[in-house]
């Protein structure tokens, strides 16, 4: 006999509720990566997983342990806020990136930046403040080296 | 063998036991006393040396005082210790200093030695009274004195252990001593490679010496002295004898400077003269013939002993008189001369008989006080006159009477002219070249090469009294001569009065020291030989009146043309040893090694990567081919699907990762990282959490590691032509090759590993005791602190190297220029909208950094009971740090943050060895830990191990060295950009002009 085995039938609907929600939409994101064709929306794809997906899995956990152990199991909160928080930041980088290149190519497809529009106010701006002008981030552009 | 041979067993000692209840009857009073005397004596030229060191750069007279006044104790210390050695005794003193090897500091002495030390010491305060006049105010004084007062220490060390590893120890160290001794005009071209070529020469003679004593050793059984001069018969009936003997007399001819190893001597003469006057008469070359007759007993008496020794001597005798009547150089004639008296030496000690051994040791005491006396009358000369060449001096008795007088005398005794102490020992060689016969034809041509080189020694003395002290006065030296002050000639003068004394009176002046000393190499039932001038008008005579008058006509004859002559007998001026040595230094440290380096090496990297992948192969083929089996009933477990898709998708990345590492850098490594993602899995699934802790954290600075490189990468182009023709293709199948058949042996060999059946191993015991022993329950983590600390500590101490070294490589490192321009993908960032498009991410992983460094306190102080520790906790902060670099630039994190890398590093390493050494404040050995369970307040009950700050010490010394690498990457972007501004304002220059 498993520890999972003295869950109660209430408790285990809902468990199972979760991870089957969580799983699925995480299944549908990994679908969606390789079936969207363009890059922009594929970055969308995986958000599926990282949001509710890991939410609902988590949650699942957590209510099963906090059962099994006799207390509020509280440890699954920490890796939610964590992969809340920095999954993000590797879309934006990746989202970034693409759009760069884009640009750079000329692709077309894309709207052009923001200080091809305004290139005066760029030159006043960069005057004021010379290290954000000399200086881009460096790291940014190995990213994206292939 | 001849008839005329002394009984082999001399009455010596029989047994090791006999042997040690000698040296207990001796352990009385008394013998204590001696005992503190002979190590007292030891460290005497020592302690002046240390001294002599200490004074102040200019303060010739407290040296010169300092270093003769200890000297003189030991003098002093030397003739309380006479009453004892005249007995017959032998004095030991014994320090244990390495009973495991063997090696003890033993010091013995008997009358050879006794006579050997007294001559060293009396002719080193002579020589530094001397030496206070010599040296110019300018010379530094502590190092001269002090160099001279340790080469003395290691020569009286070398004459007087007793233990003959220790000997070859302070041989070891005469010859390093006489490298700086001799190299002590550093300034000069000439003195620097007479230092290396002595210290090479006789440095490479030391480790022949050392070899041979080895083996000695191994033979006897013992490194005890007087066990193996006790041990001849077992020494000369082993098959090792004729090795043990070809590299002993390796190491004696090349430090007494045999032909044909004699070149370093001459070079040698760049020395200051006193240094000169000491070592080469009274120490550094003695040092050979010194233990040629030493290890007569054990050694001689064979043929092969008599060829050797003899032949060499004979050569060098012959050679060295002839060399030196055609050098022009003062010092240079000395220097040969005294080769050829080291062959006369060398021959006598191959001859080997009562009277040869005896005479040798005469002759050594004669050579010395003459040849010391000379080398002074020669720098005195130098010194007043300002040249050395023997074709500019003449007519110096004028200048300088009482020198010149002095220097008569003293070359007369070089000479052998009678009623001088070099007459009678040359007399004795002479006799025992024309009387000791065993038939064979080095034998039978003795006493004619004897005359011969006596004729040539004549000539040779003759010259240099001729041509220095008669005939026109000079008038072209570089100052006017006069008397050198009257105390630079005292030693002079009390020498040539021993040279005197000794001629006149031998058999009441050194008679009964020279029997006691040849009774102390030979056996103490050595009948007493009377020395005396006169024996009648017998061959010996005859030869020596041949010499005398052949010497004379010789140089009448060809005095004149040797003065315009080459510098150098003829034809042989062309042959110089010196210069062969040279080339071939030159050819083996420098042509050869370049011409393997271009034959077998290559500057690039690829070839040296396949040579290193192929010889690991081979080696792991050559250990395991043929032992490497599969287990007889190898470990399984179910087939589970999940595990199977996981190592699917790992085999995917990492294939993938192979395939596209030629033009697809960048997703090579995010697969690479895939790869590692799986790894880490794997481990965390086999219940190795530690292990994927680490590997997580480690891949993740890998790869930020692999990307901050990349970037330095020159783009690879598809399109290259060659790229795609026959050579590259079979370069890249071979290269295919390689990496299947090295990847498979190794995931054969993990396969084998992982199912063979567990057997009980040292990891039970680990499992078992950590808790108990260690304090932990983290197995990995306790074997790492406490079990195998030491282990730790080393690879720490690596990993900080290996950061500096990075660092170091980097820091030198410029980008290529195809690097520093702006590429495609960097063209448009000046756009900044770039950078405020970043500012969420940015902050995001800014306010990561205290999370980070909390997961990191976390992982250090579980790490004993639970994953964790150390490392995991020290990768994470720099980790934390990587990511603060990724958000911003350098500036920006630099002018928040300041590390310190190297400082982190040092003070890990301090930590670390601090908790190691604090053991020894308990009594433990080092890194010794201890754990216990502390009170916190607030918290209650935690246990604390000593593990815990050695472990903060790992923690320290990771976090530096992995930031230390990063920071010095990381900067090279601040590198290229300054570059770039530069490039930019030289181009815009050049647009304005």
């Amino acid at each position: 006999m498993t520890a999972l085995d003295s869950l109660p039938p209430w408790l285990m609907a809902l468990v199972a509720f979760f991870l089957v929600l969580g799983s699925t939409l995480t299944l549908l994101g990994a679908f969606g990566l390789i079936h969207l064709k363009s890059f922009y929306d594929r970055i969308h794809a995986p958000t599926l997983g990282t949001s509710w997906g890991t939410a609902a899995i988590l949650l699942a956990s957590l209510l099963t342990w906090s059962w099994v152990q006799d207390r509020v199991f509280v440890h699954e909160l920490v890796i939610g806020i964590c992969v809340m928080v920095t999954t993000p930041v590797t879309l934006m980088f990746l989202g970034r990136a693409a759009l760069h290149r884009d640009r750079a190519e000329g692709g077309g497809a894309v709207p052009p930046a923001a200080a091809a529009r305004s290139s005066a106010d760029e030159s006043m701006s960069s005057d004021s403040d010379p290290k954000a002008a000399t200086l881009p981030t460096t790291l940014g552009s190995e990213k994206v080296r292939p | 063998m001849g008839t005329n041979r002394r009984a082999r067993s001399r009455p010596r000692f029989v047994s090791s036991e006999d042997f040690c209840r000698k040296l207990r009857r001796k352990d009385t009073l008394g013998g204590m006393i001696e005992e503190n005397l002979l190590l007292i004596l030891v460290g005497l030229p020592f302690a002046a040396a240390i001294a002599a060191s200490t004074v102040r750069a200019t303060a010739h007279g407290a040296a010169a005082w300092v270093s003769g006044l200890l000297l003189a104790v030991g003098l002093a210390i030397l003739a309380l210790l006479h009453a004892p050695i005249s007995d017959g005794q032998v004095l030991r003193a014994t320090l244990r200093w390495v009973p495991s090897l063997g090696l003890n500091l033993t010091f013995r002495m008997d009358g050879f030695v006794w006579l050997f030390v007294a001559l060293v010491f009396a002719i080193g305060i002579l020589v530094l009274v001397y030496a206070r006049y010599y040296l110019s105010k300018a010379d530094p004084v502590p190092r001269f004195y002090a160099f001279l007062m340790a080469f003395t220490g290691a020569m009286v060390g070398m004459l007087m252990s007793g233990n003959i590893l220790m000997l070859v120890v302070f041989w070891e160290l005469t010859s390093i001593l006489s490298f700086l001794l001799i190299g002590y005009w550093h300034q000069g071209q000439a003195a620097r490679d007479g230092a290396r070529m002595a210290l090479i020469v006789t440095g490479l003679g030391g480790l022949c010496l050392l070899v041979a004593m080895l083996i000695l050793g191994q033979i006897v059984g013992s490194y005890d002295l007087d066990r193996v001069l006790a041990a001849g018969d077992v020494v000369q009936a082993d098959p090792l004898y004729p090795l043990v003997l070809g590299l002993f007399l390796l190491g004696c001819f090349t430090k007494s400077a045999q032909m044909p190893f004699h070149f370093w001597l001459p070079g040698a003469m760049a020395a200051p003269t006193p240094v000169s006057a000491f070592l080469h008469s009274a120490t550094m070359v003695k040092a050979g013939v010194f233990l040629l007759v030493r290890f007569f007993p054990v050694l001689g008496e064979t043929d092969l002993w008599f060829y050797a020794v003899t032949g060499t001597g004979m050569l060098t005798l012959v050679l060295g008189s002839v060399i030196a009547l055609f050098r022009h150089d003062l010092k240079g004639l000395l220097a040969y001369s005294t080769i050829s008296h080291l062959g006369l030496i060398t021959a006598l000690a191959g001859i080997g008989s009562n009277g040869a051994i005896l005479a040798a040791i005469f002759h050594i005491v004669n050579h010395a006080v003459f040849k010391a006396s000379l080398f002074m009358a020669a720098g005195i000369i130098d010194h007043e006159t300002g040249t050395r060449d023997m074709r500019r001096l003449s007519g110096l008795i004028r200048f300088m009477p009482v020198t010149g007088a002095l220097a008569i005398v003293a070359s007369a005794a070089m000479a052998g002219v009678p009623l001088l102490n070099g007459f009678i020992s040359k007399e004795m060689f002479f006799a025992e070249a024309a009387d000791w016969h065993n038939g064979t034809w080095l034998d039978n041509s003795l006493p004619y090469l004897a005359t011969i080189a006596g004729i040539f020694a004549v000539a040779y003395s003759l010259r240099f009294i001729a041509t220095v002290f008669f005939g026109p006065e000079a008038t072209d030296l570089p100052k006017v001569p006069h008397e050198p002050p009257s105390l630079m000639r005292r030693p002079v003068e009390l020498l040539v009065l021993v040279c005197l004394v000794v001629g006149i009176l031998p058999g009441l002046t050194l008679g009964p020291t020279l029997n006691l000393a040849a009774q102390s190499v030979l056996g103490a039932d050595l009948p007493y030989k009377d020395i005396a001038i006169w024996h009648g008008f017998n061959l010996p005579l005859v030869m020596s009146l041949v010499a005398l008058g052949a010497g004379v006509a010789l140089y009448a004859a060809l005095g004149g043309r040797i003065a315009t002559g080459p510098e150098g007998p003829p034809l042989l001026h062309r042959l110089r040893a010196q210069r062969v040595f040279e080339r071939i230094l030159l050819s083996l440290t420098w042509k050869l090694p370049r011409l393997v380096h271009r034959t077998f090496g290559t500057e690039r990297l690829q070839p040296q990567l396949r040579l290193i992948v192929l010889l690991t192969i081979a080696a792991g083929f050559a250990t395991l081919w043929g032992s490497l089996r599969q287990a007889p009933s190898p470990l399984a477990t179910g087939f589970n699907p999940a595990f199977a898709l996981m190592w699917a998708v790992g085999a995917v990345c990492a294939v993938g990762a192979a395939w596209l590492a030629k033009y697809h850098r960048f997703a090579s490594v995010v697969l690479l990282g895939g790869a590692g993602l799986v790894t880490c899995l794997t481990f965390a699934w086999a219940s190795a959490p530690d292990l994927a802790v680490t590997q997580l954290l480690v891949e993740i600075v890998t790869t930020v590691l692999l990307l901050l490189g990349l970037r330095w990468l020159p783009k690879r182009r598809e399109e290259i032509e060659e790229d795609k023709l026959l050579p590259a293709r079979i370069r890249r199948a071979r290269d295919f090759v390689i990496a299947v058949v090295g990847g498979a042996g190794l995931a054969g060999v993990a396969y084998v590993m992982l199912t063979w059946p567990l057997i009980p191993n040292v990891g039970d015991w680990f499992l078992r005791n950590a808790y108990s022993e260690g304090g932990g329950t983290n197995v990995v983590n306790v074997i790492l602190v406490d079990f195998r600390a030491f282990d730790t500590f080393g690879e720490i101490t690596v990993l900080a190297i290996v950061g500096v070294t990075v660092f170091a490589l980097l820091r030198r490192f410029r980008p290529a220029p195809e690097s520093i321009m702006l590429d495609e993908e960097q063209a448009g960032l000046d756009d900044r909208t770039v950078a405020d498009a970043l500012l969420v991410p940015s902050v995001i992983m800014r306010w990561m950094f205290p999370v980070m460094i909390v997961l990191a306190a976390y992982l250090f102080f579980r790490g004993h009971d639970l994953p964790g520790g150390g490392f995991a906790a020290g990768v994470t902060v720099s980790v934390a740090f990587l990511l603060q670099y990724l958000a911003h630039d350098v500036r920006w994190v630099e002018a928040r943050l300041t590390v310190l890398p190297i400082r982190w590093m040092g003070i890990g390493l301090l930590i670390a060895g601090a908790t190691g050494v604090g053991a020894f404040l308990f009594g433990y050995p080092f890194l010794t830990m201890h754990a216990q369970y502390v009170d916190v307040p607030l918290i209650g009950q935690v246990p604390a191990a000593t593990a815990l700050i050695f472990d903060a010490g790992v923690f320290a010394l990771v976090v530096g060295a992995t930031v230390l690498m990063l920071i010095a990457i990381a900067h090279q972007s601040l590198r290229t950009t300054r570059m770039r501004e530069r490039d930019s304002a030289d181009t815009s220059e050049k647009e304005a002009a």
